[in-house]
């Protein structure tokens, strides 16, 4: 085992009862990212008081830190989602084990025959074999890029958040602005693919996990084949991650120089926005799909117990 | 029957509990949001390439720009509110499965029904997303009552309305990531408590 799946597969023995860290460590990342929030909220209204007076520098000042701000409580808040789905990657493998432990004593007696080939379930088409399917290259993939992908993303968003500092000092920069948009929000795009990752980590967990209770039982091996919402789900992410690669991109054309750079940031604001909604409709089709499979299943494990095969 | 073990409260039954009425609810509301996200967007998205060509244009129109800096952002955050609604009507759902599945598998393996109480990390999950749910529609309401005041309204009324706005919406997108965090979270007591509840099955005896 790597030692990246050494953080989400605990050792086979491990006590089951004993908390992990994951949900507190991501609570209390989600609340610090809600306190940033509220600050940059409060650093809002003050700005909006400070056009009252007349003093538009210092709103600009005010409002250039506020976005770093702000942006990076997204950033720590998707880092606190990020930590508790390491934690439920766990907890599955725990589960696994406990069904593995508990089935033979619940499965009804009958004698077992191994069926080969694909079939149909209530849930889609599936492949029924003896062995424990192989996991995809795209699972493969999501178990190695999760973590960096969260560096990345972080990091991005942490020197964003410094680059607006220094916009703040020279709020008339449209180097300055370009940088700490075009950086935050290609850090953000990174964040929501590695918590994508995690989600397909999630899959190839239940996949694998859901192959080795069959095959410890000495059962056929029902495994679904990849559904279409997952489908969907790879082809959103991907597509998002590419919308926030090209609004880098393009902020830095407009940090290089072009003629209107007001007209370009009124159109790059809702592009990169657009980008993290795409990659967010992937996570809820990924969250579609998990609840299918584990549909799917708990179907199965009922299979197993009521008819012995 | 309610019994506690130190943490996890959970009914016991003969019959599997099935969906709780927000997780029926999340069953339902998730392809409607998420569709209702994927047509906010590119209205959005088109909207502000008008307003692009307005800004660049030789005699850019103060009103319609005005006007549109408003609208853009009322609908790409229509889209943001819809999708995290979607996000949380998923897990939701997932939580729906748990439920109804850990149900179902004890009843066929003719034992009692234990199912786990609605945890506290799930009702600030649920408070949350509403929270944040109506912090969004409040911002977007008042994009559009703003877009409504361009002309009326003085240029300074309307930057500053906009400012606080911007504030407003960022707040209510972290809210709804919180609670995400907290549905996320609830998956883990679930978990938790369906691992410790298979390994005690088969000690038990079964029901006639």
């Amino acid at each position: 085992m790597s030692r990246l799946e050494t953080l989400t597969r605990p050792t086979t023995g491990t006590d089951h009862r004993a908390a992990t860290r994951h949900r507190p460590i991501g609570f209390a990342l989600a609340a610090l990212g809600l306190l940033a929030a509220v600050v940059t909220l409060i650093a809002n209204v003050s700005a909006a008081g400070q056009v009252g007076d007349g003093n538009a520098a210092g709103a600009a000042e005010t409002l250039a830190w506020s976005f770093g701000l702000t942006v990076t409580a997204f950033g720590t808040a998707k880092l606190a989602i990020a930590v508790v789905l390491v934690g439920i990657l766990v907890r599955l493998w725990q589960r696994v084990e406990a069904v593995k432990s508990a089935l033979p004593d619940l499965k009804a007696p009958v004698a077992v025959s191994i069926a080969g080939g694909p079939i149909s379930t209530p849930f889609g088409p599936a492949v029924a074999g003896r062995d424990v399917p192989r996991p995809l290259r795209i699972h493969t993939m999501a178990k190695a890029l999760w973590a960096p992908m969260l560096v990345m993303g972080y990091m991005a968003v942490l020197v964003g958040l410094v680059v607006s500092f220094v916009w703040a000092s020279d709020p008339a920069s449209v180097d300055a602005a370009a940088w700490t948009q075009g950086l935050q929000f290609l850090g953000e795009g990174f964040l929501l693919a590695g918590i994508s990752f995690l989600l397909g980590t999630i899959l190839a967990s239940l996949r694998e996990g859901g192959g080795e209770v069959q095959a410890a039982l000495g059962l056929t091996v029902e495994t679904l084949k990849m559904p279409t919402t997952a489908k969907v789900f790879i082809g959103l992410m991907a597509l998002g991650v590419m919308v926030a690669m090209t609004q880098f991109v393009l902020y830095l054309v407009v940090a290089a120089g072009v003629s209107n750079p007001t007209a370009w940031f009124t159109w790059l604001g809702p592009l990169r926005e657009f980008g993290l909604g795409v990659i967010l409709a992937g996570i809820v089709m990924a969250l579609v799909t998990i609840g299918n499979v584990l549909d799917f299943q708990f179907h199965r494990v009922r299979e197993i117990v009521t008819t012995g095969n | 029957m309610t019994t506690t073990n130190k943490e996890l409260t959970y009914d016991v039954s003969d019959q599997s509990l099935g969906y709780s009425l927000p997780q029926r609810m999340g069953r339902r509301l998730w392809a409607p949001m998420l569709a209702m996200a994927l047509m906010a967007w590119p209205v959005g998205l088109i909207l502000s390439w008008i307003r692009a060509a307005e800004i660049a244009s030789a005699t850019p129109d103060p009103d319609t720009i005005a006007t549109l800096g408003q609208l853009v952002p009322a609908f790409m955050f229509i889209g943001f509110m819809a999708v995290f609604a979607a996000v949380s009507f998923a897990i939701a759902r997932i939580l729906g499965v748990f439920r109804a599945g850990g149900g179902d598998t004890q009843a066929a393996a003719r034992r009692s029904v234990h199912t786990l109480r609605m945890p506290v990390t799930a009702k600030v999950f649920l408070g949350t997303m509403m929270m944040a749910m109506m912090t969004i529609a409040v911002a977007v309401v008042l994009h559009f009552v703003a877009a409504a005041g361009v002309g009326s309204w003085s240029e300074t009324s309307l930057e500053q309305w906009t400012i606080v706005l911007e504030g407003v919406r960022r707040t209510g997108v972290v809210l709804y990531l919180f609670a995400i965090t907290f549905g996320l979270g609830t998956i883990i007591t679930v978990l938790r408590f369906q691992t410790q509840r298979i390994r005690k099955l088969p000690a038990e005896p079964a029901r006639a």
